[in-house]
């Protein structure tokens, strides 16, 4: 809040001086969308959200742009309760209004040029990656699971404290990027209508057994925790390709297990702990006639996984391989079909670890526009192959107005209750939805 | 039988004097020859205001700042979403290669997935982001595509008070008609400026599909430009306006805007 303030400062001062003349741009956006569960389950939910953006443009071609973000959700079923803040860092909290609402500075960044860089300084999402609705390299900033992943993206990802400068090397663009947040993914708390059962994720204590969660130990060395990574991509015969490399906190905390004997019986205590890892990955994407091809890969060196052997505190560490391929078929008119197969090979796999050594997920997206795109209708498919579960969205929207958009969807879960979609099985909801622009 | 003998000699005087006017009309590769030639400025830079309304009249407004410069013979394109709000920070990049046997490179960036995707350019026929235009038809401006049509010169005729050059393209082959969306294209081109005043476009079936109106043609640094273009979709009854303003072909336009950071960052 402290950055926020010396920034926010920074502005007004220049934006008063006349040797500092600006511009000054206001938009936003205001949406609601009602979700009600088809089969008795917990999901229904209200939410409202309200996005004004200004965009301050200065003479010597640089902008601050700032998004903030008032959300409540009526029924109290889903935000702002329901998720836990304590994996968000004090600077990057939202403020509770009350036990419905909440207030956040979605985004604050400067950006502009200063000598051969390019610099976003402040508050922002920095994106990677060439897969669709699943991630591999689109980690740099945490998520929100309040939906699981049911949320949009730009709704779900959440916006860090960063400084992104880039700088172009003859035919290569660089993006080096520096993240002193400490904010990582926000999981719905237990009890929660998304909150993590599947064993996969979670540990799950024998029934007799008490548990004990302590809270997250959070990294907290200003400079000794930060994130940082770097971005190579150029266009070469035709290829758009990258190079990353990211050094960070797994986004998501491990949940080491420890069990103690005592007179009221055992207890199993739950300790919340980030690691580090090297991300070394690298994408690519190419046309030909009707079909783009697309795809990246991530290396993980330390990846977390939940074990069955108590002898490593419930966790094995391994390298892991996330890997996916994409096909976008246009060879319809108005119509875009697009298949993905995305795998996760654990290298170093042992016969403790709770999820398959390799798990593959199989995505299939169809998009069809009517009525010279104001009517858009859709539908997306995940499966996972391991599990036998997935996800299944029909969705249809329509362009009133300019402002004005309405659709309606549903949301189906479908697997075993040990499965990341079986898990919200639950959960099928019918969402109906309008945004007004303005 | 007298108004048939009455309108068969009619036609027969119209075929002669047609006749007559296509021995002394160029070739239909020499005025499409002529239409690529015209000077368009190594770079431009304009605002493009898009107006699209649909046969019950419902009205829908986009601003945009497009840019285009050459590399040689290479085009490169730009056109960044300006308002409303739903659709502002959208772009789209085309590199079109000289090479007829080089599919041109098309990226558009969608601010709600904040990523720059790679498209296909062989979805050149379909429309342009809701409007009347196809990709295609946006990627060409004022030119015409030499390796996808050939061209026959039909007569003469006049357009706003200009005496223009009736020119016929037919694609040279039917995979290429389905890919264009277009079975045959009558153009009447101003031959005092190469530039086509109004174009006539029938589908693949050979049914009228839309008309192309082009008017308020101005200099604007010595050199022709459009500043209006209509387009009404028979089919649909759905109509397209583009109206072009702050054209400037001698504002320097910087080489990055050309790139997928700068589609990214927006304007």
């Amino acid at each position: 809040m402290k950055n926020q303030n010396i920034v926010t400062t920074a502005i007004l001062l220049a934006t008063l001086n006349p040797a500092f003349a600006a511009e000054i741009e206001f938009s936003g956006i205001a949406n609601t969308e009602l979700s009600s569960s088809i089969d008795g389950g917990d999901s229904d939910a209200l939410t409202i959200s309200v996005l004004p953006e200004w965009v301050v443009r200065f003479d010597n071609g640089w902008k601050l742009n700032s998004t903030l973000r008032l959300r409540a959700d009526v029924l109290d079923h889903l935000y702002p309760n329901a998720i836990s803040r304590d994996a968000v860092s004090n600077v990057s909290k939202s403020a509770l209004l009350s036990d419905h609402t909440e207030i956040e500075m979605r985004e604050f960044f400067l950006e502009g040029e200063f000598k051969n860089s390019y610099l976003t300084i402040g508050k922002q999402q920095i994106v990677w990656g060439q897969s669709d609705g699943l991630k591999v390299l689109d980690i740099v900033n945490p998520q929100s699971f309040n939906e699981f992943i049911l949320d949009n993206y730009e709704s779900s990802r959440i916006p860090l404290w960063a400084l992104n400068v880039e700088q172009t090397w003859g035919d290569w663009d660089m993006q080096f990027i520096w993240i002193p947040d400490k904010t990582y993914h926000s999981l719905p708390k237990q009890g929660a209508p998304f909150a993590f059962s599947s064993h996969e994720i979670v540990p799950v204590a024998p029934s007799g057994v008490n548990v004990q969660l302590n809270d997250a130990d959070r990294p907290n060395r200003f400079l000794a925790d930060s994130d940082a990574g770097l971005k190579a991509s150029t266009f070469i015969g035709g290829w758009d390709i990258s190079f990353n490399y990211l050094y960070q906190y797994n986004n998501l905390a491990v949940l080491y297990q420890d069990i103690s004997l005592l007179p009221s019986g055992p207890l199993v205590t739950v300790s919340q702990e980030y690691e580090r890892t090297h991300v070394i990955g690298g994408t690519f994407s190419n046309a030909f006639g009707d079909v783009v091809v697309r795809g990246e890969l991530g290396y993980f060196t330390d990846h977390y996984f939940i074990s069955e052997s108590i002898a490593e505190r419930g966790i094995s560490d391994s390298p892991e391989f996330n890997y996916v391929l994409g096909l976008d078929w246009t060879g319809i008119t108005d119509v875009f079909i697009s298949g993905q197969l995305f795998q996760s090979w654990i290298t170093d796999y042992n016969s403790s670890i709770v999820r398959d050594q390799v798990d593959t997920t199989l995505t299939f997206f169809y998009r069809q526009d009517f009525m010279y795109e104001t009517l858009e209708a859709e539908v997306l498919v995940i499966a996972n192959l391991n599990n036998g579960d997935g996800l299944i969205r029909p969705k249809i929207s329509y362009e009133w107005t300019n402002e004005f958009k309405t659709w309606l969807g549903f949301d189906v879960l479908y697997g075993d209750d040990d499965g990341l979609y079986g898990q919200f099985s639950d959960n099928n909801r019918l969402v109906v939805g309008m945004e007004i622009s303005f | 039988m007298r108004t048939l003998l009455k309108n068969s000699l009619l036609a027969l005087s119209l075929l002669s004097t047609s006749l007559a006017f296509s021995a002394d009309l160029p070739s239909g590769d020499t005025v499409a020859s002529n239409i690529n030639k015209r000077d368009e400025g190594v770079s431009v830079s304009r605002l493009l205001t898009m107006e699209m309304t649909d046969k019950r009249g419902k009205n829908r407004v986009r601003e945009t700042r497009g840019f285009r410069k050459y590399y040689g013979d290479e085009k490169r394109t730009v056109i960044f979403y300006l308002s409303p709000k739903n659709i502002k920070d959208t772009a789209f990049l085309t590199y079109d290669y000289p090479d007829a046997d080089r599919d041109d490179d098309q990226w558009l960036y969608l601010p709600a997935m904040r990523k720059v995707r790679r498209i296909s350019a062989s979805d050149r026929g379909d429309y342009f982001l809701g409007t009347d235009f196809t990709f295609e038809d946006i990627k060409l401006e004022t030119r015409v595509s030499l390796k996808d049509y050939t061209f026959k010169t039909l007569g003469e005729s006049e357009v706003d008070g200009k005496h223009c050059i009736i020119l016929e393209s037919t694609p040279k082959s039917k995979k290429i008609a389905k890919e264009l969306g277009y079975s045959r294209v009558e153009q009447c081109i101003d031959d005092e400026i190469w530039m086509a005043r109004e174009s006539k476009m029938w589908d693949v079936k050979g049914k009228p599909l839309k008309t192309i109106h082009v008017h308020d043609i101005r200099q604007i640094d010595k050199l022709w430009t459009t500043h209006t273009m209509e387009v009404k979709n028979h089919k649909t009854g759905h109509n397209t306006k583009f109206t072009f303003s702050d054209v400037s072909y001698e504002k320097s336009v910087s080489d990055s805007l050309f790139s997928q950071k700068s589609i990214k960052r927006g304007l």
